[in-house]
C-alpha cells in the first residue's frame, strides 16, 4: 500500500517540478531558519547547565536600595552571608565564593594583565573542576599554589608542563609569587564562571580593605550556594528580608551600616544567571521575540505548502475519486496524503540540515558565537528535529488530506476538465496570512534599524571621537602621569572623573531649590577640573572648574575630609530643576547639597554646562552636579590628535611604563564604549532584517507558484478574452490586480499589529523615533512590488500565448 | 441482486431543487445485463451512482443483496461497494501517474490481498482483456480503446459480482466501442451482472433488458429475447 502511495507521490512530484521545488525549498528554508534561530536561543538558555548538580546551585545576589536613589544591583554578595547561610539553613550543603580581580602578572621581564579569582578553598570541589595536571587533593592546602586553566598554561608556558612553575602577581598589597599547583580544563564558553586563574583566598592580601572582607557596603564576593536536592528555595528566598534584618549591623555610622539604606538578597539558579541574574548579559525578552519569529517563518513556509497543495487539489481529485470508487475509505485517503506530506517534510528537513551546516560558519561569525549542530552526539535533538519534520509535514498536508477525505467521487468522475473546486477563498486567506506576516516583519525590521541609526546619530552632548579612557590612575602617581602625557604634542587634553559617559552615575544628591521647595534629586559626578574640556562639553554660563582650592570639594592629602564649602558646576537641566530662570541666573548662587544623608556641603554654582548624555543613550538625560573629588578620579580620559594617533599611543605606552613600571596599561576607546551601547539593538536589527528577507523570499516563492497555477488554470479564459479583443496589457493588468488585492489586505492587517508592537518597543527608549506612516506605506509598496515582479513574468507568458493553442486544448 | 423501491433523489443547490430521480422502482436479477437509456439530464448517471453507492437516495429504499442500504453510512457503503461493484466510466478515469498494471492493481490494494496474489490476479485479468503487452505503459501512452480495456480489467479484477458502466463507449470510435461491448458481453456470460448507461441503441442491444428514463421517471422497460 505504502509503495503505491510512494509511487504516486514521487511521480506527482516529478511531474510538477516547479510546485515540488517551491514546496520543498520553501519548507527547507523555513525549517533552516527555524533551526538556526532555535540553536541560538537554546544556546542562550543553556548557559551553565553543564556543572554537576547545577539545579541545586544558586548565586547569591544583592540589590542595595535607598530612598531617593536608584537601586544598585550587584551580581555578588557580601562576605558575612556565607556563614549566615551555613548557620541558618540546614539545607545548605556548601557555599563557595570567589573575588574577581584584574591584576598585573609578571613572568620574567614581561608584564601581562590577568583576571584572577581569589577562590574559597572548596571551589574546585564545589564545581567539580576536572584536573589535567596535578590533583585536587594536592592544591589549595598551600596558599602559594595557583590553579590555572589549560589555555592559561599555554599562554604562559607554551607546550611545556606548567606544574611547579612560578609567576608573580601584583596584588593590592604588593607583589606575591605563586607556583602553579594544578592545571584544570578550560572553562566552558557558555559559563559565567571563567576559572582561568585561581588563587586561594587569603585575608592578608586585603588588610586595611574591610569592604572586601567584612562590611555590608560592598558586595564583592561572587557567592554560590548548593542546597540539598529537593530544597524549597522559595521558602528560603522568603526568609531573606528577615535574615538581613537580623544580621545587617545598624550602627550610627551610616556609611558602613544600614541605617539609611537596605539590601535585598536574591538567589538565582546557576543556569538562570546568564539571562536573569544581576548584570545579566543576555536578554530573555529578545530571545522569546526571536522564537516568535522562528515560528512565524515556519508558519509562512507551511502556509506556502498548504496553499500550493490546495491550488493543486484539482489535479489529484480524479486520483482520489478513483481510489474511493475502488474502495479507499476516508482513513486511507487521509493516511495517503499525510504520509506524502510527511515524506516531503522529512526531505525538506534533510535539505534544511544541509543548509544549516553550510550557513553555520557565517551565522556564528555574525553572532560572534560558536553554535554547532551535532546530531550524532545529541540524540534528543535529532529526535526533536525528526518530530519537527513530521509535525511540519503533518500540518502542511492536513488541509489537503481533509479536503480529499471529504471529496465526493461523483463530483469529479463525470467531467474531463476540472473546475475551480471551491478552495479559492481559502487560498486567498492563506496568501493574506503569508503577506501579513512578511509585511509586518518588514515594517518592524525597518523601524528597529531606524531607531538604531537614530540613536547612533543622537547628539550625545559631548565629542566621543579620539578619546581613550585609561584605568588605574587613581593614586599618588596620577598627577605625574597626567603631566607627563600633556607634555606630548600628540595629547591635546586630559580630564579625570570617577566614571565616564555611557556608564551613568550612581550618586544621587538631594539639593534644595532656591524657591525653598522640597529637595530635588540630582546626579552627582565626582570629576576633575578639566573633565569638561576633554569631553568638549560647551559652557552655557559662568566658567569651568579650575585647579584651585576653592574649586575642590575634597583634596588629596586632607585625610579624606570633604570641605564645608566649594564651587561646583551643574548642567542646564539641574539649573531648571533648582528653579533658575536661565543658566545665567544660576551663576554665583549658593545651594546646599547633601552629598550623602549626613554630609552637607555649601556649594556655589560657578558654571552651567549644556546637557550631555552620561547614562546610556537609551535613558533620558538627568540633572547633574559636577564637583572635584580628588579621591574619586579612577578614570583618566585622554584626547589625542587624530592625525598622530599611532604616535599618541606610543607616548601613552611609554609614559605608562615610566610612571607605573609594575602594572599593565589598560584603556578603552570612548567610541567603542558608545558603540557598545547600540550593539544589542543593532544586532537585533540585523537579525530581523535577515529573517525578514527569508520570510519574504518564501512568500514570494509561494506567490510565484500560485501565479503559475492560476495561469495554467485560466489559459482558456484568457484565450477567450483575447479572441474578444483584450490586449496584452489588459491581461497582464488583470493578473496583477488579482494578486494585488490579497497583498493590500495583508498590509492592512499587518499595520496595526506592527504599530502596537513597535510603539511598545520604542517606549523603552527615552529618545525614540516617531512612527510615521510612510514606512508602512513603503512596506505595502515593497510587498506589492515583490508580488508584481513575481507574478508579472508568468502573466506575460500567458498573455502572449496564441489563444488558438489554448482553446484547441479543450 | 438489487431492488429500488420508490426511490427519489433531489439535488438542492442555493435556490433550485432538481428532482433527478422520482419514485423509481427497479429490480435487477443476478446475472442480468441491463441497459439504461434516456435523454441527457434525465437522471441516468444519478441512478447509476446510487446503485453503485457513490451517492445516497433522498428517499425510498435500496435493497442490495437482501440488505436495505439506503441509509448506510459512507464507510459502510464503501465496504460493500469494494466487495461487489466495479465501475467503468466514459472518461476512463485511469490514474496518470500509475502504469497499466498498477492501475489495475489499485482495485486490490484496499482488499488486504497479499502482493503475490495481487500480481497473479492482475496478470490473469490483463490477459483476459488483451492488454498484457502494455503492462508497463502509462495511460497517456495508450489509445482510448486500450485505456477503456484497462478500466474494464480494473473493474473486474476483484471478482466483483456487478459492473456499472456509465457510457463506456461514449469516448470511443465504433470499432473500439464494439470491442468493449464484446468484453462486457463475455463477462456477463461468465455470470457478472452488468448495468450500463448508453446512448447507442446498437450497444443497448447487447443487453437483455433496456430501462428508459425520462425526467427522473422510468417510462418503459423492454425485455429482449436472449441473443
Ligand atoms: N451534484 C449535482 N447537483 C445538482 N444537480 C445535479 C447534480 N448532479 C446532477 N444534477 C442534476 O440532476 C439531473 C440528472 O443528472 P444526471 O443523472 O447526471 O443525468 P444524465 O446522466 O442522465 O445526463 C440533471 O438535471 C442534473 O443537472
Ligand atoms: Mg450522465
Amino acid at each position: 500500500m505504502f509503495r503505491n502511495y510512494l509511487k504516486t507521490a514521487m511521480r506527482n512530484l516529478l511531474r510538477n517540478k516547479l510546485f515540488s521545488f517551491i514546496n520543498i525549498a520553501g519548507l527547507a528554508i523555513g525549517l533552516a531558519a527555524f533551526i538556526l534561530i532555535t540553536l541560538f536561543v537554546r544556546d542562550e538558555f543553556s548557559w551553565d547547565r553543564h556543572w554537576s548538580g547545577a539545579d541545586d546551585i544558586y548565586r547569591m545576589e544583592m540589590t542595595y536600595t535607598q530612598p531617593g536613589q536608584v537601586d544598585r544591583k550587584s551580581p555578588n554578595a557580601v562576605d558575612p552571608l556565607k556563614d549566615i547561610f551555613l548557620n541558618t539553613f540546614p539545607e545548605v550543603e556548601a557555599v563557595s565564593r570567589y573575588l574577581e580581580f584584574d591584576v598585573g602578572l609578571r613572568q620574567g621581564d614581561a608584564m601581562y594583565g590577568q583576571r584572577i579569582l581569589f577562590a574559597d578553598h572548596n571551589f574546585l570541589d564545589f564545581f567539580n573542576v576536572r584536573f589535567v595536571e596535578g590533583s585536587r587533593e594536592a592544591v589549595f592546602s598551600d596558599l602559594g599554589g595557583a590553579v590555572i586553566s589549560q589555555r592559561t598554561a599555554e599562554k604562559y608556558f607554551g607546550t611545556a608542563s606548567a606544574l611547579g612553575k612560578s609567576l608573580t602577581l601584583h596584588l593590592p598589597n604588593g607583589d606575591r609569587d605563586f607556583y602553579v599547583a594544578g592545571v584544570v580544563e578550560n572553562p566552558k564558553r557558555d559559563s559565567v564562571i571563567q576559572h582561568d586563574f585561581l588563587v586561594p583566598f587569603n585575608r592578608d592580601y586585603f588588610t586595611g580593605m574591610r569592604w572586601f572582607t567584612e562590611d555590608w557596603r560592598f558586595a564583592a564576593r561572587t557567592s554560590f550556594v548548593r542546597f540539598a536536592p529537593g530544597t524549597n528555595v522559595d521558602a528560603i528566598r522568603a526568609a531573606m528580608p528577615d535574615l538581613v534584618e537580623r544580621h545587617m549591623p545598624k550602627g550610627t555610622d551610616s556609611t558602613e551600616t544600614g541605617t539609611s539604606w537596605s539590601v535585598d538578597v536574591d538567589l538565582v539558579k546557576l543556569g538562570d544567571v546568564h539571562l536573569y541574574g544581576n548584570g545579566a548579559n543576555g536578554d530573555a525578552g529578545v530571545l522569546y521575540g526571536f522564537l516568535g519569529i522562528a515560528f512565524l517563518i515556519l508558519l509562512i513556509a507551511v502556509v506556502n505548502f498548504l496553499n500550493l497543495s490546495m491550488a493543486r487539489t484539482a489535479h489529484r481529485a480524479r486520483e482520489v475519486a478513483v481510489r474511493k470508487v475502488l474502495g479507499a475509505a476516508r482513513g486511507h485517503v487521509i493516511q495517503q496524503f499525510l504520509a506524502e506530506s510527511v515524506l516531503l517534510g522529512l526531505v525538506a528537513l534533510l535539505i534544511a540540515l544541509a543548509m544549516v551546516e553550510l550557513a553555520l560558519p557565517y551565522y556564528n561569525a555574525f553572532l560572534s558565537t560558536v553554535l554547532e549542530l551535532n546530531l550524532m552526539s545529541e540524540p534528543v535533538v535529532a529526535l526533536l528535529l525528526l518530530v519537527l519534520g513530521i509535525g511540519v509535514g503533518l500540518s502542511a498536508g492536513s488541509l489537503q488530506a481533509l479536503y480529499f477525505a471529504m471529496l465526493k467521487p461523483r463530483d469529479v468522475l463525470y467531467s474531463s476538465t476540472s473546475a475551480d473546486n471551491g478552495t479559492g477563498r481559502l487560498r486567498q486567506v492563506l496568501v493574506v496570512t503569508q503577506f501579513a506576516i512578511s509585511a509586518g516583519l518588514m515594517i518592524i525590521a525597518f523601524f528597529v534599524n531606524q531607531q538604531t541609526q537614530f540613536a547612533r546619530a543622537l547628539d550625545l552632548g559631548f565629542n566621543p571621537d579620539n578619546l581613550l579612557v585609561v584605568a588605574r590612575t587613581n593614586n599618588d602617581q596620577g598627577d605625574t602621569f597626567k603631566r607627563r602625557l600633556l607634555a606630548s604634542p600628540y595629547i591635546t587634553a586630559i580630564g579625570r572623573s570617577s566614571d565616564v559617559p555611557t556608564q551613568g552615575s550612581e550618586d544621587r544628591m538631594q539639593v534644595r531649590p532656591i524657591t525653598g521647595d522640597d529637595t530635588v534629586t540630582i546626579d552627582g559626578l565626582p570629576s576633575g577640573p578639566d573633565f569638561f574640556r576633554v569631553y568638549q562639553i560647551p559652557l552655557l554660563a559662568g566658567r569651568y572648574l579650575e585647579d584651585m582650592p576653592a574649586d575642590i570639594t575634597r583634596a588629596r592629602g586632607e585625610e579624606g575630609e570633604y570641605r564645608r564649602s566649594s564651587n561646583i558646576i551643574i548642567n542646564a537641566l539641574a539649573a531648571k530643576r533648582l528653579g533658575f530662570e536661565s543658566p545665567q541666573a544660576a551663576i554665583g548662587q549658593l545651594v546646599a547639597a547633601n552629598l550623602t544623608r549626613d554630609l552637607r556641603v555649601d556649594t556655589t554654582i560657578v558654571g552651567v554646562v549644556a546637557d550631555f548624555h552620561f547614562d546610556s543613550a537609551r535613558d533620558v538625560i538627568r540633572p547633574g552636579i559636577y564637583y572635584t573629588d580628588e579621591y574619586r578620579q579612577s578614570d583618566m580620559t585622554v584626547r589625542y590628535d587624530p592625525a598622530n594617533k599611532a604616535a599618541a599611543l606610543d607616548v601613552l605606552n611609554e609614559t605608562w611604563r615610566a610612571t607605573y613600571p609594575d602594572s599593565i596599561l589598560e584603556y578603552t576607546s570612548m567610541e567603542d564604549m558608545v558603540e557598545r551601547q547600540y550593539q544589542t539593538d543593532a544586532r537585533l536589527g540585523e537579525m530581523l532584517t535577515m529573517f525578514t528577507l527569508l520570510a519574504v523570499t518564501i512568500s514570494a516563492m509561494g506567490l510565484y507558484g500560485l501565479a503559475s497555477f492560476t495561469a495554467e488554470r485560466r489559459t482558456k479564459e484568457i484565450g477567450i478574452r483575447k479572441v474578444l479583443g483584450a490586449r496584452l496589457r489588459d491581461i497582464v493588468g488583470l493578473f496583477l490586480w488579482q494578486f494585488s488585492k490579497p497583498i493590500l489586505l495583508a498590509n492592512l492587517i499587518a499595520w496595526p499589529v506592527a504599530f502596537f508592537f513597535l510603539d511598545d518597543w520604542l517606549d523603552g527608549f527615552a529618545y525614540r523615533i516617531d512612527l510615521s506612516l510612510l514606512p508602512f506605506v513603503g512596506a505595502a509598496c515593497a510587498a506589492l512590488a515583490i508580488g508584481w515582479l513575481t507574478v508579472a513574468g508568468r502573466a506575460y507568458v500567458v498573455a502572449r500565448t496564441n489563444p488558438i493553442n489554448a482553446l484547441r486544448h479543450e | 441482486m438489487l431492488k429500488l423501491h420508490n426511490l427519489s433523489k433531489v439535488y438542492r443547490t442555493d435556490e433550485v431543487e432538481t428532482a433527478a430521480l422520482n419514485s423509481v422502482n427497479i429490480e435487477i436479477e443476478s446475472g442480468e445485463f441491463v441497459a439504461i437509456m434516456g435523454p441527457s439530464g434525465c437522471g441516468k448517471s444519478t441512478l447509476l451512482n446510487i446503485v453503485g453507492m457513490l451517492d445516497t437516495p433522498s428517499s425510498g429504499d435500496y435493497v442490495f443483496m437482501g440488505e436495505n442500504v439506503a441509509r448506510y453510512s459512507e464507510a459502510k457503503l464503501s465496504n460493500i461497494r469494494k466487495q461487489n461493484i466495479g465501475f467503468i466510466f466514459q472518461s476512463f478515469n485511469l490514474i496518470d501517474e500509475l502504469s497499466v498494471e498498477e492501475n489495475i492493481e489499485l482495485a486490490l490494494l484496499y482488499h488486504n490481498i497479499p502482493a503475490s496474489e495481487r500480481r497473479a490476479r492482475v496478470e490473469r485479468v490483463m490477459d483476459k482483456v488483451g492488454i498484457a503487452h502494455r503492462a508497463k505503459h502509462m495511460p497517456s501512452q495508450l489509445s482510448g480503446g486500450q485505456q477503456q480495456r484497462v478500466a474494464v480489467a480494473r473493474a473486474v479484477v476483484g471478482d466483483q459480482a456487478m459492473i456499472l458502466a456509465d457510457e463506456p463507449t461514449g469516448n470511443l470510435d465504433s470499432a473500439h466501442g464494439q470491442e468493449v461491448m464484446e468484453m462486457l458481453q463475455a463477462l456477463n456470460e461468465e455470470g457478472t451482472t452488468i448495468v450500463m448507461v448508453t446512448h447507442s441503441p446498437a450497444h443497448a442491444d447487447y443487453a437483455r433488458r433496456t430501462i428508459n428514463l425520462f425526467d427522473g421517471h422510468v417510462v418503459t422497460e423492454n425485455l429482449r429475447a436472449a441473443v
